[in-house]
């Protein structure tokens, strides 16, 4: 039986597998978070999107003044540095552009709805959130999310239940997959495996695209099989300004002129012009990016020692 | 301010760290007071080594490099904090009220907001979880209200055993509030209480940058000034480059 390759380019897994209207979640956590997908659902013009992810950070925030978002679903959207996630504001304060329903949660509780999602569990049930504004049984802070509020059946104890979190689709940047979506990534995890095992269509964004056999050999590493896979896109830099473990460094001056660039509207506009709708794709984003700036970011190597899983060829003898 | 919080980690204990002030306060304790501290991140780090550049950020990739364990946040908010085995959770705040409430989501009402911040992050966690936690910010009045606008990290609520009331587990809940000003702890009420204050400031300063009548300690002295030797640390081998100390990492002169 021979596997089909699920390799596209970019564009086409966003045409195929990303429709108005979606629910769909960005993976990375802090670290790996899709900007080149994220940038060709912009270019594309869906709209009506849900977005999830805990971590918005100014990924959230782009998506937002774009326009492409109904609903967003996150833990925090901020600027790192630290500073406002102006868009993020402008849609809550003043509309524009155009209102977005906010659905907000913790880190965890969002963490414990994925892997409730992920696995279809009828829900999780958490004492974190609890007397917080998210808690809007107790608090009645007027903020509108899925969690209910109950008695536990086995202590009696009030309890937090967050439903499944599940999604049209998912999409991350790792470091390495196969061509058939066994996709491998390393460093900090944030809530990325059961985020993607959440959703229906996953596509995997890529540093590079390797023989299954290399997958094969350190299979701890898979945070997702194949089989689960629709497509796989080849896109080296494709969490920039956000870093990949291995390969480059977080661009934090890019995040501070993001800040200062986007404090007015016109000027995020500005910005989507140009680094968003001015270029066709990745590629002629990293030129204008520049190499000089690619060099500084790039990681310098740094290796674990290898690991022998054990290789067995010979059964019993049976006598 | 640093100094003052990385005082009141105990060595051993098992730490939730939240972004900004403290990864420079806890990174800071484990160099000076307590090397055998274990200091971990929403995001499923285990941070092994001061690492080689201080980290912007809880998601700073110089955390992969000097980590013992990365795993997912189910790992460190999930196994360690709500499993009940953090002794000290660190967070920033934007506001912290009478109760130890912090904000960090909005100003004004949720559905109406004047301003909006970035929301809990962990902060929610961390003070729903955590054995203590202890806040840190930069003292001004107007960060202090008598009761915050929207309660993202629950302290003490509105005193007394609310924490109980709404199913927080017990024996979690606010410890501390370090300023640049004073440091703060909590009655049997709840409520916060002057500890000490810092050297340059008084009581009278203080009672005057709270938006409520402050409580204070019949004990409450002057912190102990930061030593040479303390200073030094901070300044030369944590964080040389004034990244937390100038703010250099908001790159203000970026255009």
């Amino acid at each position: 039986m021979s596997e089909r390759t699920k390799v596209v380019s970019m564009k086409e897994a966003i045409e195929d597998y990303v429709r108005d209207g979606d629910t769909v979640y960005m993976g990375g956590f802090i670290q790996q978070q899709p900007f080149a997908a994220a940038h060709e659902i912009i270019r594309q013009g869906i709209k009506n999107l849900t977005i999830s992810m805990s971590a918005g950070l100014i990924l959230a925030d782009q998506l937002v003044g774009a326009g492409t978002v109904k609903r967003l679903i996150t833990a925090f959207t901020w600027n790192p540095l630290p500073a406002k996630a102006h868009c993020f504001e402008r849609a809550l304060i003043k509309g524009t552009p155009h209102e977005i329903e906010l659905e907000e949660y913790s880190i965890l509780a969002l963490a414990l709805g994925y892997f409730a999602g992920a696995l279809d569990l009828p829900y999780v049930a958490t004492k974190t959130i609890l007397g917080s504004g998210f808690d809007w049984q107790s608090s009645k802070s007027g903020v509108n999310n899925r969690l209910v509020f109950h008695r536990s059946p086995i202590n009696g104890e009030r309890v937090c239940l967050i439903p499944p979190m599940k999604h049209d689709v998912g999409i991350v940047q790792v470091q390495r997959s196969d061509p058939y979506g066994n996709a491998q990534s390393w460093g900090m995890e944030g809530d990325t495996k059961y985020g993607l095992q959440s959703c229906g269509k996953i596509i995997i964004c890529a540093e590079e695209i390797v023989p299954t056999e290399i997958i094969m050999r350190d299979p701890n590493r898979t945070i997702i099989p194949g089989c689960r896979v629709a497509a796989v896109v080849e896109e080296p830099w494709g969490a920039h300004p956000a870093p990949v473990a291995g390969y480059y460094d977080i661009d934090w001056q890019y995040y501070a002129l993001y800040e200062r660039r986007t404090r007015s509207e016109q000027g995020f506009q500005d910005f989507l012009q140009k680094w968003v709708y001015g270029v066709k794709d990745r590629r002629e984003y990293l030129s204008l990016l520049g190499l000089e700036r690619i060099n500084e970011l790039k990681a310098e190597r740094f290796e674990c020692h290898p690991v022998s899983y054990g290789k067995f060829a010979q059964h019993l003898e049976v006598r | 301010m640093i100094i003052s919080a990385a005082k009141l980690i105990k060595d051993r204990d098992i730490l939730m760290v939240g972004t900004q002030w403290p990864i420079i306060v806890s990174l800071f304790a484990k160099r000076f007071y307590c090397p055998n501290i274990t200091i971990c991140y929403e995001g499923g780090v285990v941070l092994q080594k001061i690492p080689d550049r201080i980290p912007l950020f809880t998601g700073d990739p110089v955390i992969n490099s000097s980590s013992i364990m990365l795993g997912s946040c189910l790992d460190t908010l999930g196994s360690i904090l709500h499993g009940g085995r953090a002794d000290m959770a660190l967070l920033s705040a934007a506001s912290v009220d009478r109760f130890g409430n912090i904000n960090t989501t909005c100003v004004g009402r949720y559905n109406s907001p004047a301003a909006r911040f970035g929301g809990s992050g962990g902060a929610c966690d961390f003070g729903s979880l955590a054995k203590r936690t202890v806040i840190i910010l930069e003292h001004d009045k107007k960060r202090f209200p008598e009761r915050v606008d929207f309660i993202t990290t629950p302290g003490y609520l509105s005193g007394s055993d609310s924490r109980g009331e709404v199913g927080l587990k017990n024996h979690t809940g606010p410890y501390a509030v370090v300023t640049t000003l004073g440091i703060f702890k909590f009655d049997n009420n709840g409520e916060m209480i002057l500890s000490q204050f810092q050297p340059g400031s008084s009581v009278d300063e203080i009672r005057d940058s709270v938006q409520w009548e402050l409580k204070v300690a019949e004990d409450v002295r002057q912190a102990d000034p930061a030593t040479e030797d303390e200073l030094r640390v901070l300044r030369d081998e944590i964080d040389p480059k004034g990244m937390y100390l100038r703010e250099a990492r908001l790159l203000q002169g970026i255009r």
